[in-house]
């Protein structure tokens, strides 16, 4: 009976950093297409979103964002900073969200990391360019956001739970 | 966090931005400047990049490791499996090559013989690089992003690999040494949108610049994920282009030695012709390093004549040392190359301008006799 236990907050929430992690780490190796991004999802804007609903004031999720950013930078060898601003803006539009929503549900969730998603491809699309030129595509990069927000209800008791308590901005 | 909450909650005047949203504001603006900055390629920056390529590549190649394991496993696994069929299928095949063989080896003698009565300029692999001398190493990282296409192979600067370096596999080219540090290198891949390559078609010696898009094709149902092939530009004489014609470096520029090959010619539905990469055929994992210096930079090789500078001194003189050909000399023992052989060259190229007659007591001096490599190349 124990097996079937719901685990806890903790541990989901261990195993979305985990996620977040590889989804940085896994596309660099030479192992395939199939670990390229896209296919793969960028998880870590899944914990950008579920941290920013969740984690109400600490410091903890955005220096780990920036971390996490810097190593995909290095390991993409792109420029410095340029995943760090995607992942930031989608902490930053994720908490503009957690306070808009008043009750939560999943459809309303989906919607808001959707949205936050399309934002940060806008972001990639103004950014990029200034650290890669400007015949850089932003193509790519949209396809594994939309990837990434299609999938986003399978994932998403990792990184947040839907219920109004946690919520900063919700109504009790 | 009753206290908490009542911060966020609270409206109006009183109301306080979280510390953690104004730390990730600040970060946010902080990493757009730092993006901004880097589009100078600060040498800071680079080292930076540099150093954390070496220990990135050191933690992929342990990292891959079990990866690259288990699949030599399974390869061994598969092949037990179907040993005994396997061999019997390359004994045919084999069979059937001892026959190709001898008609290669008498075509290709038939060829050479040829190529002799036309004096055709070897076509080699690699013209100008130190082949020889080649640095193996072993793809530890793939960018794999959605941005760049780069490779970090482990070999650096301590294994003898510099910038500008050309990176091939057995398939063909796969791109060129970007940036190097003391054990890896970074490679950008030939359909990064920064690259450009001189390439010509091989039998057709048409050129063109093949440029990287680094982006997917919309069809995900034939070519899931897989990278849209670069397409041709400023392609000369197009209509001699033929469909599956091999595509190899023309040299020209300087930024890469000319013959390797680069893989073959595709024509698209809107008129546009792209390159199907050899490369890409399989997986990249081994990589050869060839040593090419081509082009050096201006910095690098400072100009040794410290005469006036041209508007210093008379026009005419100017523009007379530095155009004027040097005098003929007089036929000396060391230029045996008869006159005759001279217009059986000019002969041999067929040229739609008449071949100017000199006059048969001078012989051009051994400065003006044109290169092994260009001579009697219609093209060219």
């Amino acid at each position: 009976m124990n097996a079937l236990r719901v685990p806890s907050r903790g541990v989901l929430r261990a195993w979305g950093f985990a996620f977040a992690v590889l989804s940085v780490i896994l596309p660099a190796l030479p192992l395939g297409p199939v670990f390229a991004q896209p296919p793969l999802p960028l998880a870590v804007l899944w914990a950008a979103y579920g941290w920013a609903a969740e984690d109400e004031s600490g410091w903890r999720a955005p220096i780990t964002l920036a971390v996490l950013g810097l190593l995909h930078d290095q390991l993409a060898g792109g420029p410095y900073g340029l995943f760090v601003v995607l992942y930031l803006s989608a902490y930053l539009v994720g908490r503009i969200a957690a306070q808009a929503m008043s009750a939560p549900n999943l459809v309303s969730l989906w919607g808001g990391f959707i949205v936050t998603a399309l934002i940060t491809v806008g972001i990639a699309y103004l950014v990029a360019p200034l650290g890669l030129g400007r015949n850089v595509s932003v193509a790519p990069y949209a396809e594994a956001a939309i990837i990434t927000a299609i999938m986003f209800p399978l994932v998403r008791p990792l990184y947040m739970s839907a219920s109004a308590s946690l919520r900063p901005g919700a109504r009790r | 966090m009753a206290r908490r909450r009542s911060g966020v909650r609270r409206a109006g005047a009183g109301r306080r931005i979280p510390p953690g949203v104004v730390l990730g504001i600040v970060l946010a603006i902080g990493a757009v400047i730092l993006v901004a900055v880097q589009s100078n390629n600060r040498p800071a920056t680079e080292a930076a990049q540099q150093a954390g390529d070496g220990a990135a590549g050191a933690a992929g190649q342990v990292a891959t490791r079990p990866a690259r394991a288990s699949g030599d496993f399974f390869a061994r696994l598969g092949g037990m499996w179907s040993a005994t069929s396997r061999i019997e299928e390359l004994e045919n095949e084999n069979r059937e090559l001892q026959a190709w063989r001898e008609l290669a080896e008498r075509l290709a003698e038939r060829n050479a013989r040829y190529e002799a009565l036309l004096r055709m300029p070897v076509d080699s692999f690699g013209e100008g690089a130190d082949v020889e001398n080649s640095i193996a190493a072993q793809l530890v990282l793939d960018s794999g992003g959605p941005f760049t296409r780069t490779l970090v192979a482990n070999a650096g600067s301590d294994h003898g690999v510099r910038v500008g370096y050309i990176a091939v596999n057995e398939n063909g080219l796969i791109g060129r040494v970007v940036s190097v540090g003391r054990r890896s290198a970074r490679v950008l891949m030939l359909d990064d949108y920064n690259s450009r390559i001189p390439v010509m078609g091989e039998a057709s010696r048409v050129r063109a610049v093949m440029a990287g898009q680094a982006t997917r094709p919309p069809d995900l149902y034939t070519h899931p994920f897989q990278m849209q092939a670069p397409r041709l530009d400023f392609i000369v004489g197009a209509q001699s282009l033929r469909e599956g014609e091999r595509i190899v470096t023309s040299g020209d520029g300087g930024l890469y030695p000319r013959g390797i090959p680069v893989g073959v010619a595709r024509s698209s539905g809107d008129g546009q012709w792209r390159v199907a990469l050899a490369a890409s055929q399989r997986p990249i994992d081994f990589v050869r390093i060839l040593p090419f210096v081509g082009v050096e930079r201006p910095e690098d090789a400072p100009v040794s004549d410290a005469g006036p500078p041209l508007a210093s001194s008379s026009s005419v003189s100017a523009v007379g040392r530095e155009t004027l050909p040097p005098p003929p000399t007089a036929p000396s023992a060391e230029a045996p190359r008869p006159r005759r052989v001279a217009s059986q060259d000019a002969a041999a190229t067929p040229t739609n301008s008449p071949a100017p007659a000199a006059p048969p007591a001078v012989t051009p001096p051994p400065a003006e006799a044109p290169a092994p490599s260009q001579a009697g190349t219609p093209q060219e």
